[in-house]
């Protein structure tokens, strides 16, 4: 473990906050590293989802002897050094053929892991096909095919789905330059049958051409970018209830408001019911007529007419006191 | 109208393929209206699919719940990744907020809904200082202060409160002090009142950063 040490300068400090928890997240990075015995297949494969991955990645150069579901220790401890909570380890071995695992961490702390054996029958590489690639850093477009990524429970394909979203996502943003949408990640698999029970997962990068359609919307065309992966799924690790719990956790505060008496209808207008208060009687302007306009020597009389309709309840009470006196008069 | 034409083949092969499960538009798009009917070469922008996509925007993602038929080849792969993207695109295009500016054209994103674990657990609320508790407990509100300066009425001008000439060391500094005698006699030394308000002035500050680290202190202990 690293020790609590106290920052020596000012840079140490920043660099030490920037990796403190945070109420917003900074995007997950993504760790490479390769095991023991490596293929070129997964060299080939790390590098193109490497590429895909920039600016939020990180590499191993260097082998090391991990096999995560024995003892998982040392990828939470790259995880805590290189403060990346997305690792990919890529390991061949004659009975795993072209394995790369993809773990995610919590607190740096091991959450869940898969292993995906690659297809070096279908595998294609980024450079294989002779087209533009889309430029950096890019929010992709995803999307998943097949029913087994609906499954309700907790699956295989349920744990790839949320794994393959989590390394592709990108920076979480709450606005999108149309421009930027230029390519999609499409995952499919086939159904599950007796003879496969658990098919291949099919990853596709497709780039986007918008042509005119003559209609509001474009037309939307896609040409394979590379890579082209083909994976089975192997061992997975899930997460641990408890921990998964405190992972998904939202800060307090980030949930929006909702406003009273304010709503969308079905057109997406806003509808909002409005209280105007009470309205003053007295300044209201009601019809102007000729016969109603005081003239100026009227306007004290008319004043002093008005304070006595006003006081209507004082004029009886002055009544019952002429009589009292009268009547102690009498007396 | 070449393009088009190509296209529609294209859109008829992933028809084919799909065996049916995907309908580009073509018949609808032909009843369009009289006006349409001389642009043959209009492109199908709909996506008809026997069950609905679920859209998750604001990660920009698409669920297609529909089977992939078995033994799928490379094009019927992009005809239903195409259909994702057409159906996504569609989706944003009319149900995001648009904003053009001078940097291009942004759409405005939903709160994405896909549940995903943090990185790291959400920020622990700061431990309160051993005052902070207290004027909490007592109802001693913050003072608003206003500024380091301070009327002088001797000379008639601001004077900082503290720091280089600053009220505090007044008393430090004064060119005439009373003695006083009652202290000279208990203690037997000459009594220096400027030396004593200086020590003064130092030992608060020194008490303040005693304070400042035990609070420091306390806040870390459970963590570590």
């Amino acid at each position: 473990m690293l020790k609590a040490v106290k920052p020596k300068n000012a840079r140490a400090a920043r660099a030490m906050k920037a990796r403190e928890p945070q109420q917003n997240e900074n995007p997950k990075t993504t760790l490479f590293v390769t095991g023991q015995k490596t293929s070129q297949i997964l060299k080939l494969a790390v590098a193109d989802l490497a590429t895909l991955k920039r600016p939020f990645v990180e590499r191993f150069t260097k082998k090391n002897d991990i096999h995560p579901f024995d003892d998982a220790s040392s990828l939470e401890f790259f995880s805590l050094k290189n403060d990346t909570s997305l690792l990919a380890l890529s390991l061949h071995s004659k009975k795993r053929p072209h394995c790369l695992t993809l773990v995610r961490t919590f607190d740096h702390k091991l959450l869940d892991m898969l292993e995906l054996y690659i297809n070096p029958e279908t595998f294609r590489t980024l450079q294989q096909f002779k087209n533009k690639k889309p430029s950096i850093g890019l929010k992709p477009l995803i999307s998943f095919h097949g029913t087994v990524f609906e499954d309700p429970n907790e699956t295989k394909y349920t744990l790839a789905k949320s794994l393959l979203v989590d390394l592709f996502r990108g920076q979480d943003t709450d606005e999108v330059d149309v421009e930027g949408l230029q390519y999609l990640i499409s995952v499919s698999a086939e159904e599950p049958t007796d003879s496969r029970p658990n098919p291949e997962i099919k990853l596709r990068f497709y780039l986007l051409r918008t042509k005119r359609s003559g209609q509001k919307l474009p037309r939307v065309e896609v040409e394979e970018m590379g890579p082209r992966i083909d994976f089975t799924l192997g061992r997975e690790q899930f997460p641990d209830a408890d921990m998964l719990k405190e992972a998904m956790r939202k800060p307090k505060g980030t949930e929006e408001r909702t406003k009273k008496n304010v709503s969308t209808d079905a057109m997406g207008d806003k509808v909002a019911k409005i209280h105007p208060g009470k309205q003053d009687f007295n300044t209201l302007q009601t019809r102007k007529m000729k016969g109603l306009k005081r003239s100026r020597d009227e306007d004290i009389e008319g004043d002093a007419q008005m304070a006595d309709a006003d006081s209507g309840d004082e004029v009886d009470s002055d009544a019952l006191k002429q009589a009292l006196l009268k009547k102690a008069k009498n007396q | 109208m070449n393009g088009g034409v190509a296209l529609d083949t294209h859109s008829h092969l992933a028809d084919r393929i799909n065996g049916g499960a995907m309908d580009v538009d073509a018949p609808s798009n032909a009843a369009l209206s009289v006006a349409d009917s001389t642009a043959t070469g209009r492109l199908p922008v709909a996506v008809n699919k026997p069950t609905p996509f679920t859209f998750d925007l604001g990660n920009l993602l698409a669920h297609d719940p529909n089977p992939i038929p078995a033994e799928a080849d490379e094009e019927a792969l992009a005809a239903t990744a195409r259909d994702a993207a057409q159906a996504l695109i569609n989706q944003l295009l009319s149900t995001c907020e648009i904003k053009s500016t001078s940097e291009g054209v942004h759409l405005v994103l939903p709160a994405p809904q896909m549940a995903l674990p943090r990185e790291k657990p959400i920020p622990k609320a700061k431990e309160q200082t051993k005052w902070e508790r207290f004027a909490a407990k007592k109802g001693i509100k913050d003072k608003k202060r206003d500024g380091n300066k301070v009327y002088d009425e001797a000379t008639g001008d601001w004077v900082p409160k503290w720091g280089y000439k600053g009220k505090n060391k007044e008393a430090e500094s004064s060119w005439l002090v009373e003695v006083d005698e009652k202290k000279e006699a208990k203690t037997g030394e000459a009594h220096d009142a400027r030396a004593e308000s200086r020590h003064e002035r130092k030992e608060r500050t020194r008490r303040n950063e005693r304070k400042q680290r035990a609070n420091e202190a306390k806040s870390r202990k459970p963590g570590v």
